[in-house]
């Protein structure tokens, strides 16, 4: 029998908001425990919630991007149940009227573009976090109360490959609209899967196991594939799948037994007493939009306008900061291709070299821009372009400053280089001799020489031209 | 001079002539609770109010609460000064941080002395199940009677004249119903009009800050220095704010008050009947016009039930942070798990674990739809009920409740008769709606006395404190202080 994979995926996005959900401790990855505190994060006596409009505008951001629709109110739900890192004893979300509902999104698969449905995005809060030691559990309040969202697919997902794809598309958007920085090794982005299988025609869906902490993209694939062997192997078997919670454990690429899923815990849901529901104006959520950062789908087909190819285009994409660079250079004035081809092969090279992040790169994106531009121009040479570049890179000012004093200003007068050209013809008779032989190399020789005499300041490709032109005429 | 049996403006004056320093008075004021016979102290803040005493800005004493001392209902967060909320769970809590209620008093000048008692979390309404016992009515110097709850301490310091104003807080009539056990007026504004950061929450839809003053006027200076929008508390409200206790006319002529006779009625205590008719009698003599309105029987007889549900089911959730783990006594265990069952079990009397029990089962998946949210949906038709009554008068007129002070042991009553369904729980309506609500004294039986209510519309407090200045003018009972000679 032949099973198909029925796969839906819970994501948890952390917003890199200034604030929290509902406190005003700042949020700030990797800093002291228990530091970023105030006294609501600890769920002390009569602190009350205020929403973080940062946060609500971020959703709204999330919403348009995948084309859901969004509530025109926002209201909150408590989530009651008791554990060590949840300090209230309830969850702050919106369980009833989530802010985002039936939207999309669209992945690229071997049989071409496929819609993945979402049914709903929303906002709530994160927990402390827990470290646990040999004989006592440390909590840290830090985590406790930074906004999340979740954003819940529908079971369309059918394979490791597109469940992958599919997150990446969603850390992509979070991470073009500045929400977050998506970094599953730092659960910024948490992802669970809901996987099932059942004989491929079968409307009814098999029992579903849920895999949890994994710490990758790669892993969200591998233990989707490896759980859907794993239950093929069952069903084949004639047994049949239990509900349960699962991990992957990257030691063994296996998914393990977590949990068995016995009585769901009744949340008791109810609506959030010390939240008034808040109207969204028209207003605002088209200003949420409107000043919402470009999406890399956005950003794609403007590249394909400024007439880059898809190559050059996807690996600008491929990282948000090497786009923002891009966008500033670009307003220089250079030619995008040139441009776009700069930074890929000649900036990548530095960076790889010092092992560090364009935001760390030394030359300003005006400054690459402008040399670009001067290149394009004919200002300079390619060669005296590499020069003016590791002036650059030791430090970083007006490329033509440091044009004037190299002296590398480019000769583009015709008269001029006719003139160095006859005189170095003349000089060299052998080479006409030779050329008219049909030997091409007598060209490059004189270009040479020409450049020679000119101390390398002679444009080449008009200096190569009328070599060919002079040489015809002898 | 009993300068402690006089009323905020006449002190504020006897401050500003130099009669009295703050210092003084605050001295007195403690002396005196010391002294207190009633059980109504969960902390006496001697040094830090002689200590606040001795920093008052001078520059401030023509703010009208400048240097009076005041008690705040011990459900108030107040940095480096316990709070107990009058449970185990909570205690030796000491705060980091202030509510509103505590900073906009103190930047006024006002003095705090002390906490007061309340029924455990401000829940129930006797006066009777804080960790300390009995809070004892004053007007009763046996002992026998409680002065209701939950803001039992906050009214008995009062009443005893120990401070001229407190602070409470009102869930169903946690402050209302006390006033009315011990002569005082005690006063909630709409929901909204003062912020309830750092107010332990009960139940946070019907949660209103509250104050006992031994006058009407009293009652609108306190509320001009604590209204107004606090950015810490969403739900806090941006309507516009009006100078109370300038506004106050207390002309009754051509103004209408409804009285719910199906409420009305429900009474069976004839004196409490005599002296409300007479009152409404004297009413009219002055040019108000009263009508006999009425409600639903079926939606009085559900205001009790609704109001049970309600409120436990947001109690619990609301005290779920008290688990033993952030603050509060340390109970030992092997694991989490055990920390909280030990700190829940041992911090909470019988009473809160009831409730809590109600309010879980009420919100259970397979319940809430036909317990939670079926009162919810009550609670909406009460509220429009009443509303509709309010379109067409000023406000609703009624006995605030159908008996003086009940005594401790007083059996069981009848919690299913309609005097106990209705009239004893008719104060909670003011809570559904989020409605201004003021009790004041109406009369005294056996030297007990019992109040009359005036509900007003949204935001009208204004209107609310003439109507009742109306009132006061024509009962006289005014600035009452209970002798308590034992």
């Amino acid at each position: 029998m032949n099973f198909e994979a029925v796969i839906g995926l819970e994501i948890h996005v952390e917003m890199n908001t200034k604030s929290k959900m509902f406190s005003t401790a700042p949020i700030r990855y990797g800093a002291l425990p228990n530091s970023l505190t105030v006294p609501l994060d600890f769920a002390f006596p009569g602190t009350m919630p205020v929403v973080n409009k940062q946060a609500v505008i971020n959703a709204i951001r999330i919403c348009n991007a995948l084309h859901m629709t969004i509530d025109r109110e926002l209201w909150f739900d408590r989530k009651n149940y008791f554990y060590s890192d949840l300090p209230k004893g309830y969850q702050i979300t919106q369980q009833q009227r989530p802010i985002g509902s039936n939207g999309y999104l669209e992945i690229e698969t071997s049989l071409g573009k496929k819609k993945i449905s979402i049914e709903r995005l929303h906002l709530e809060e994160d927990t402390c976090k827990q470290l646990h030691s040999w004989d006592c559990t440390l909590l840290d309040y830090n985590r406790a109360g930074i906004p999340l969202v979740e954003i819940v697919s529908r079971p369309d997902l059918r394979s490791g490959q597109e469940a992958r794809q599919y997150a990446e598309k969603i850390r992509s958007i979070v991470s073009f609209l500045d929400v977050s920085n998506g970094k599953m090794e730092e659960g910024s982005l948490r992802c669970d899967v809901n996987i099932s299988l059942r004989p491929i025609g079968s409307e009814k869906y098999g029992t579903k196991v849920e895999i949890k902490n994994l710490n990758s993209f790669a892993n969200i694939e591998k233990a989707v594939d490896y759980e859907i062997k794993r239950q093929e192997m069952i069903l084949i078997s004639g047994d049949s799948v239990i509900q349960e919670t699962r991990r992957f454990d990257e030691g063994i690429k296996q998914t393990v037994l977590m949990r068995l899923k016995t009585d769901a815990v009744d949340y008791k849901y109810f609506t959030e007493p010390n939240i008034t529901p808040i109207r969204l104006s028209e207003e605002f959520i088209k200003d949420a939009i409107e000043t919402s950062p470009e999406l890399a789908e956005v950003k794609l087909a403007r590249y394909k306008d400024l007439g880059l190819s898809d190559y050059d285009s996807q690996i600008l994409i491929s990282n948000k900061n090497t786009c923002a660079y891009f966008d500033k250079a670009i307003k220089s004035g250079p030619n995008a291709k040139l441009l776009a081809n700069w930074i890929i092969v000649d900036v990548q090279a530095v960076l790889n070299k010092e092992m560090i992040e364009i935001d760390d790169f030394k030359v300003s994106p005006e400054h690459l821009g402008k040399l670009v531009l001067m290149i394009e121009k004919e200002q300079v040479s390619n060669k005296q372009g590499r020069e003016i570049f590791q002036k650059l890179l030791e430090k970083d000012e007006d490329p033509e400053v440091i044009k004037k004093a190299l002296g590398v200003d480019l000769i583009n007068d015709n008269n001029m280089i006719a003139e160095a050209v006859k005189h170095v013809i003349d000089e060299n008779p052998q080479a006409v001799v030779d050329y008219h032989n049909g030997k091409d190399r007598a060209v490059g020789f004189l270009v040479g020489q020409v450049m020679k005499k000119t101390a390398g300041k002679a444009n080449p490709a008009i200096v190569s031209k009328l070599v060919i032109e002079e040489l015809k005429r002898r | 001079m009993d300068f402690l049996a006089l009323d905020i403006l006449s002190l504020h004056q006897a401050l500003l002539d130099g009669k009295i320093n703050p210092i003084e008075l605050i001295k007195l004021s403690i002396e005196k609770a010391k002294k207190d016979q009633n059980n109504a102290f969960e902390y006496i803040c001697e040094k830090e109010a002689l200590a606040a005493a001795a920093n008052l800005d001078p520059n401030k004493k023509h703010n009208l609460l400048w240097g009076i001392p005041y008690v705040l209902k011990d459900n108030f967060s107040t940095k480096d000064i316990p709070t107990t909320a009058s449970s185990n769970i909570l205690k030796g809590y000491v705060p980091i941080y202030s509510s509103e209620v505590y900073l906009r008093l103190s930047e006024q000048g006002a003095i705090l002395i002390g906490k007061a008692t309340l029924d455990e979390l401000a829940m129930g309404g006797t006066g009777m199940t804080g960790h300390k016992g009995f809070t004892f009515n004053p007007w009763d110097p046996t002992h026998k009677r409680m002065i209701g709850g939950s803001s039992c301490g906050s009214a008995a310091v009062v009443a005893a004249g120990i401070v001229p104003f407190s602070i409470g807080s009102d869930t169903g009539d946690s402050v209302r119903k006390p006033a009315s056990f011990a002569a005082l007026v005690g006063m909630k504004p709409t929901w909204g009009r003062i912020s309830r950061f750092g107010l332990f929450p009960f139940a946070p839809s019907l949660d209103h800050v509250a104050c006992f003053t031994r006058n009407v006027t009293d009652s609108a200076v306190v509320l001009e220095a604590l209204a107004g929008r606090d950015e810490k508390d969403s739900s806090s409200a941006t309507a516009p704010l009006e100078k109370y206790s300038e506004a106050i006319k207390p002309d009754l002529k051509g103004k209408k008050f409804a009285v719910i006779k199906e409420i009305n009625n429900s009474i069976s205590n004839p004196y409490i009947h005599a002296v409300f008719d007479a009152t409404v009698k004297a009413l009219q003599e002055r040019g108000a016009i009263i009508e006999y309105v009425s409600m639903d029987m079926k939606l009085c007889k559900a205001i009790y039930p609704t109001y049970i549900v309600i409120s436990c089911c947001e109690a619990t959730s609301n005290n779920a942070n008290l688990d033993g783990i952030k603050f509060g006594p340390r109970f030992d265990g092997k694991d989490y798990e055990e920390v909280m069952t030990k700190a829940r079990t041992e911090g909470f009397c019988e009473m809160i674990k009831r409730r809590f029990v109600i309010g879980s089962y009420a919100l259970f998946k397979d319940n809430q739809a036909e317990i939670f949210l079926r009162a919810q949906k009550v609670r909406r038709l009460i509220v429009d009920a009443t509303n509709k009554i309010l379109e067409k008068c000023d406000a609703i007129l009624l006995p605030a409740s159908p008996t003086t002070a009940p005594l401790f042991n007083g059996g069981n009553s009848d919690k299913l008769s309609n005097e106990y369904l209705i009239s004893d729980n008719h104060l909670a309506i003011g809570n559904f709606a989020g409605l201004p609500s003021i009790v004041l004294p109406l009369g005294f039986e056996n030297g007990l006395p019992f109040g009359i209510n005036v509900t007003g519309k949204k935001f009208a407090e204004a209107e609310v404190f003439s109507l009742a200045k109306g009132i006061e003018d024509i009962t006289k009972l005014k600035d009452l202080v209970a002798k308590e000679d034992k």
